[in-house]
């Protein structure tokens, strides 16, 4: 059994929300272990500690942990507090010198047209490189034939367009009579199932095009719906959205599609999860192609 | 009759991937007709339950919970397929192993099981490989592109592309590579050593390395470029970053340059890059004429010769036999699977003051019409059997060594020729049992020229050189140790009387 301390983890950066959850909560548990990052758990809340190539985010710690990943930290008790975060009673992450670390701002979008277009040149890309276990590849219209299709696309299909429905009167300014989220919630497979993704994707894209309303909407909406709906790791990161803390990875992906950058948004989509980051891409394009077609002409594009 | 199984893991948390790979592996055991790993939440309970595999088991997991269904034709093989999933959802790395060998369907579904490759090796229809390339270059991938009949400009803008990002693009139509001994396309086994290659030719390539191993020293890299990288259009990107990158090798001692002649405007490019580097190089531009080199650079006019300075000696040790007259005819017909073989033997043909004429000439020899057009040939003629007219939708000779039986048998019947000149190919990529191949075929003619052929490849090479060299005497066939002394034995043959060009 290692001695108090044997190890100390300097934390170099932190994300806004995991830096308040480590001033907020006292105790947590190591609730998960990957191979490059683990997860703690207090209550309902998550924060993720990661090596470097994760990348940064609003609810990540990062450091160099690596060699943790050996020492079977799952279900150890940790103590929060002074700066420190203690697992068991041997292990210590300094977050002494981390830099907090928040999501840069949104760049300025161009024209809906320019929007447009990128939209139907990630389509084409995502039925060529999209996994075949999410949804992008169903979303962007070229998944299998009806008769063909997975459990998944035949239950996404319609929840999808219910959400584009409510989306389009959300952002006309109307009365959406639908819930917009009714179905994707929990949806699909994965750590963070591809419904939970999607919106994730969506949050993004409305908050980077200035959509405020239609963020907090739809923000409202998510949060309001998800006891129950999805794992409470994958919530974590759904509220985290619905706040405007998006990953760096993720902030990435959406301002090369603002610039027009497919290439680059997929290589950072491609780098997220299996099928995560695609299925953001599935909720991206959407957003952008209801607003785009819905807001042509706002003054909320220059 | 199919049964049914669910299995909950409580609070079970598994990388996504890690998910995926489990239901893969589970869904494509015998017996296991459908089979999902999928979170606790209501909305996947629906999938599971589109999909005929939701279980009453599963009716109280949670959205933090692990579900296991499957659907199989037996109760036994339900049963098995559960203990594997067990087993690989407590020992996910179990996992690593396997996927290592698995297919993928893209390259980034590659590249995610495989993180650390750092190559792509592109072989798809020409029409297709510029975009794969550029998938390549996004994942931050050097690219080999085996791939041919892509257009000049996309490959000028990939190169540009690549070197932006610090990466190689070797090819289009880039055949052969080594790097840090391992073998990629049509490659030969040879030892490790201090000589760094750069080819624009595949089996240029081949057989410099097989010369240099067969005299008994070894390679650093062999780097492909495709035959197209010195032209103006491309300007010698990947060539130039190859001499960067041999040149900043500590164990590349030595380094080789293969090409056909390059646009003047390139050719100083590169050699200007040659003469800035402390290292001895050998240039073999065949078919080129009054190159003027930097100090620290030879030229070599044949491949052999390239082999030759670079091992400081003979690199092959044939003792040329004295071959008997010819019993007909006064032409020689080469029959080429390497591309670069015909242009080197008809290089010798053109120094020997020989008339010669090819489907690919080099300077100074004579183009013929395509095969079908029926022309008399009354030169001597070297024909690339691995031009795009011979293999348009077939084979490569060097696959398919069939491809060169027709013309073959032509000239096998034809009584002005008096030698048919032949290489065969040997390593990695190639026919298993080329010799045999040629011996079975040659066996079934009873007059026949004389037979004259060199043997690229190395004993260590999957087919064995010296079992092939074997099969080949056994039927007849002359074996010289290059395809330079193969030719010039043939030339040897025809004697002096013959009408120079």
């Amino acid at each position: 059994m290692l001695d108090r301390a044997d190890v100390v983890v300097p934390i170099l950066r932190s994300g806004v929300l995991a830096q308040d959850f480590c001033r907020r909560r006292a105790r947590a548990t190591v609730e998960a272990v990957f191979e490059r990052s683990f997860y703690l758990r207090a209550g309902d809340e998550f924060i993720c500690v990661g090596e470097p190539d994760i990348g940064n985010g609003p609810l990540t710690l990062i450091g160099h942990p690596g060699p943790l990943a050996d020492l079977d930290l799952a279900g150890r008790p940790v103590a929060l507090g002074g700066g420190h975060i203690l697992i068991g009673n041997s292990i210590r992450l300094s977050l002494d010198r981390s830099e907090a670390w928040r999501s840069p701002p949104w760049p300025v979008c161009p024209s809906p047209s320019r929007l447009i277009e990128t939209c139907s040149a990630l389509a084409r890309r995502a039925a060529i490189d999209a996994p075949e276990e999410g949804l992008a590849r169903h979303v962007c219209g070229i998944g299998e034939a009806s008769t063909h299709q997975r459990p998944l696309a035949r239950i996404a299909g319609p929840r999808v367009a219910t959400f584009e429905r409510w989306l389009f009167a959300v952002l006309a300014r109307g009365r959406p009579s639908e819930d917009a989220i009714q179905g994707l919630l929990g949806l699909g497979p994965g750590l963070t199932p591809s419904g939970d993704d999607f919106l994730v994707g969506a949050l993004a894209l409305l908050d980077c095009v200035g959509e405020r309303d239609a963020h907090a909407a739809l923000g409202r909406a998510i949060t309001a719906a998800l006891r129950g709906a999805t794992s409470a790791l994958s919530a974590c990161f759904l509220r985290a959205a619905a706040a405007g803390h998006v990953g760096e990875t993720l902030h990435r992906a959406v301002s090369s599609i603002i610039a027009g950058d497919v290439g680059a948004a997929i290589a950072a989509v491609d780098t997220i999860g299996h099928s995560s980051g695609w299925d953001m891409m599935a909720g991206i394009t959407t957003t952008l192609r209801v607003a785009a077609s819905t807001r042509s002409s706002s003054s909320a594009y220059v | 009759m199919s049964v049914i199984l669910n299995e909950v893991r409580r609070a079970t948390y598994l990388d996504s991937i890690v998910l995926m790979r489990i239901s893969r592996q589970i869904a494509a055991l015998p017996g296991i007709e459908e089979a999902g790993l999928i979170i606790g939440t209501p909305a996947n309970k629906e999938i599971l339950r589109d999909a005929g595999i939701l279980g009453p088991e599963s009716d109280g997991a949670e959205p933090s919970d692990l579900i296991l269904a499957l659907r199989a034709s037996d109760a036994l093989a339900g049963e098995a397929a559960l203990a594997e999933a067990r087993r690989l959802i407590d020992h996910p790395s179990a996992l690593g192993a396997a996927a290592a060998v698995e297919s993928s369907r893209t390259m980034r579904a590659a590249i995610k099981r495989l993180p650390a490759a750092n190559l792509a090796l592109i072989s798809v229809p020409g029409d297709f490989a510029v975009a794969e390339a550029h998938k390549a270059l996004e994942l931050g991938l050097h690219a080999m592109i085996f791939s041919d009949n892509v257009p000049l400009d996309d490959e000028a803008a990939l190169k540009r592309k690549a070197r932006e990002r610090g990466l190689f693009v070797m090819g289009p139509d880039c055949g052969t590579a080594i790097i840090g001994g391992v073998p990629l396309g049509f490659a030969n086994v040879v030892p490790q050593g201090d000589i760094g290659i750069i080819g624009a030719s595949g089996t240029g390539i081949q057989e410099v390395s097989c010369l240099i191993a067969r005299a008994g020293r070894g390679i650093t890299h062999a780097l492909g470029t495709g035959g197209r990288d010195l032209k103006a259009e491309v300007g010698a990107i990947t060539t130039l970053m190859a001499i960067d990158a041999l040149d900043a090798d500590d164990r590349t001692r030595h380094i080789v340059l293969i090409s056909k002649p390059p646009a003047e405007s390139v050719a100083r490019l590169v050699l200007d890059r040659v003469a800035k580097s402390a290292k001895p190089f050998t240039i073999c531009f065949l078919g080129a004429s009054d190159v003027a080199l930097p100090a620290n650079a030879r030229a070599a006019a044949t491949l052999k010769a390239t082999a030759d300075i670079v091992v400081g000696g003979s690199a092959a040790s044939w003792a040329q036999q004295p071959l008997p007259g010819l019993g007909r005819g006064g032409l020689v017909r080469g029959l080429f699977a390497g591309g670069t073989l015909c242009s080197e033997a008809q290089i010798i043909f053109r120094q020997a003051g020989l008339a010669v004429m090819s489907n690919v000439p080099v300077p100074g020899a004579s183009a013929i019409g395509r095969a079908q057009d029926g022309q008399v040939l009354t030169d001597h003629v070297m024909i690339d059997l691995g031009d795009d007219e011979f293999t348009r939708g077939r084979p490569h000779p060097m696959f398919e060594p069939g491809v060169r039986d027709g013309p073959l048998a032509e000239a096998l019947a034809d009584p002005g020729v008096g030698i048919i000149l032949l290489d065969i190919v040997l390593g990695y990529g190639g026919h298993p049992d080329p010799a045999g191949h040629l011996a079975a075929f040659l066996g079934r003619w009873e007059h026949r020229p004389l037979i004259v052929a060199s043997v690229t490849g190395t004993d260590a090479d999957p087919q064995p050189r010296n079992a092939q060299v074997e099969t080949l005497a056994a039927a007849g066939v002359i074996v010289a140790d290059s395809n330079a002394e193969a030719t010039e034995a043939a030339i040897a043959a025809l004697g002096p009387s013959l009408d120079r060009a």
